[in-house]
């Protein structure tokens, strides 16, 4: 692999990646705080794309089952994510049925859409502007956590209503699938490196 | 402009392009020329504010943890909930994955940040040396990718709108201080830059 003339990759300089200290490469071990030295992330295309698919199977039970169970009177009634947001709809409260609905159902797919677009812009041997990438991956970084909020509720509720006996709330399996999509997107921007997608534009001085 | 022995040669985080960074002054920040990533920054006593605001933060995170967060009332029955309960109530209802990543996110984590920001930045500010500091270095930019209280703040507030309809709920002492929590540690954080920490670290512990 060669790299364009102007990148510390060329030279065999590799960035600290925890405390951004610049290096020779073949140290193996960054100078100032021991972390493992690379060129590029660690097999970061790969380890993106299998927590990308790792996400994409779990959003599937995130989705068709429920997230929490409300226990009335003995009567059982579980709902979805989905269902959350039309039963808030129902109730009124659109602000919060925009928050949850944009939290927990656009989010996860922008997330997961614009992920697989940049990996698929990582294996292309001519990629898309690396300017545009590099905003895309900038905003898949700041939206990241946001999707957690859907656990946190089901964890406040379940906690709040637990003693009132009349109604019980009871988590759903679809809250720890949920949380699992949010944590391997996470991981996956984590692992995905933007400088492989500027490594393909053409070096003038080449 | 200070002379040649101030410049920092690195590369930018996010295209790898060499970059040699002058000293800036406080206030200012340095953009990567072809990408446009923030390379440093200094804020404003940048450390001394760190320190303030994590003090500050661990106080409200204590009343957070010893008051009650919400309490609910309906037909008579009252039933308190505090902040750590959000997660043991779901460890009772037999599910301890969704409970253990509740109680890391919103407890866990986010006091291991502060306290290990106060650790760090204790020495760094009275200009102590400590062969400690660059382990602490690395854990603080760790932990501060999987701290969500601000995501958690959002989470209660969505909560409160979903039981509206079915009981009473009052906000407690504990909610607005951990309200006071999540913005004192987003505070301190911010006055923490990845280079310039990693300086300091570096002239202290050598």
């Amino acid at each position: 692999m060669s790299y364009p003339g102007n990148t510390a990759a060329a030279r065999g300089l590799a960035l600290c990646h925890v405390c951004h200290r610049l290096d020779p490469a073949e140290l193996h071990e960054c100078s100032r705080c021991g972390s493992a030295l690379h060129l590029r992330k660690a097999d970061s295309l790969q380890r993106a794309l299998a927590l990308l698919f790792t996400a994409v199977i779990l959003y599937i039970p995130a989705n068709v089952l429920p997230i929490m169970t409300t226990l009335q009177l003995g009567k059982g009634e579980p709902s979805t994510i989905l269902g959350g947001v039309v039963l808030l709809i129902k109730l009124g409260s659109y602000p919060i049925a925009g928050v949850i609905f944009i939290a927990s159902v656009m989010v996860p797919i922008a997330k997961l859409i614009a992920l697989f677009y940049l990996v698929w812009n990582g294996y292309r041997s001519e990629p898309a502007s690396p300017a545009q990438c590099t905003q895309i991956y900038r905003l898949t970084e700041l939206i990241g956590k946001w999707s957690m909020v859907d656990v946190f509720v089901v964890a406040i509720l379940v906690a709040l209503i637990h003693l009132t006996g009349l109604l019980v709330i009871l988590p759903g399996p679809a809250a720890v699938a949920f949380a699992g999509v949010v944590v391997s997107t996470m991981l996956a921007a984590n692992s995905f490196d933007t400088r492989l997608i500027w490594d393909r534009i053409k070096d003038n001085n080449d | 402009m200070s002379g040649s022995q101030h410049i920092t040669h690195t590369a930018c985080e996010e295209c790898d392009l060499l970059i040699d960074v002058p000293e800036i002054q406080e206030g200012e920040r340095a953009l990567c020329p072809r990408c446009g990533h923030t390379l440093t920054q200094r804020p404003r006593q940048g450390f001394e504010r760190a320190l303030a605001f994590a003090i500050a933060g661990c106080v409200f995170f204590v009343i957070a943890l010893a008051y009650p967060f919400l309490t609910l009332s309906s037909g008579g029955i009252e039933n308190v909930m505090t902040l750590p309960e959000a997660s043991i109530a779901i460890y009772r209802e037999q599910d301890p994955i969704l409970a253990v990543i509740v109680f890391v996110c919103i407890i866990a984590l986010p006091i291991a940040l502060l306290a290990t920001v106060i650790a760090l930045v204790t020495p760094l500010v009275l200009q102590r040396r400590a062969q400690w500091l660059p382990r602490l270095g690395k854990l603080m930019f760790k932990l501060n990718e999987w701290a969500m209280v601000e995501v958690f703040v959002i989470g209660t507030i969505v909560s409160l709108v979903k039981i509206a309809k079915l009981a009473k709920v009052e906000l407690g002492l504990s909610f607005l201080a951990y309200i006071l929590f999540a913005v004192c540690l987003t505070a301190a954080i911010s006055g923490l830059d990845r280079m310039q920490v990693w300086k300091e670290i570096e002239a202290a512990s050598a």
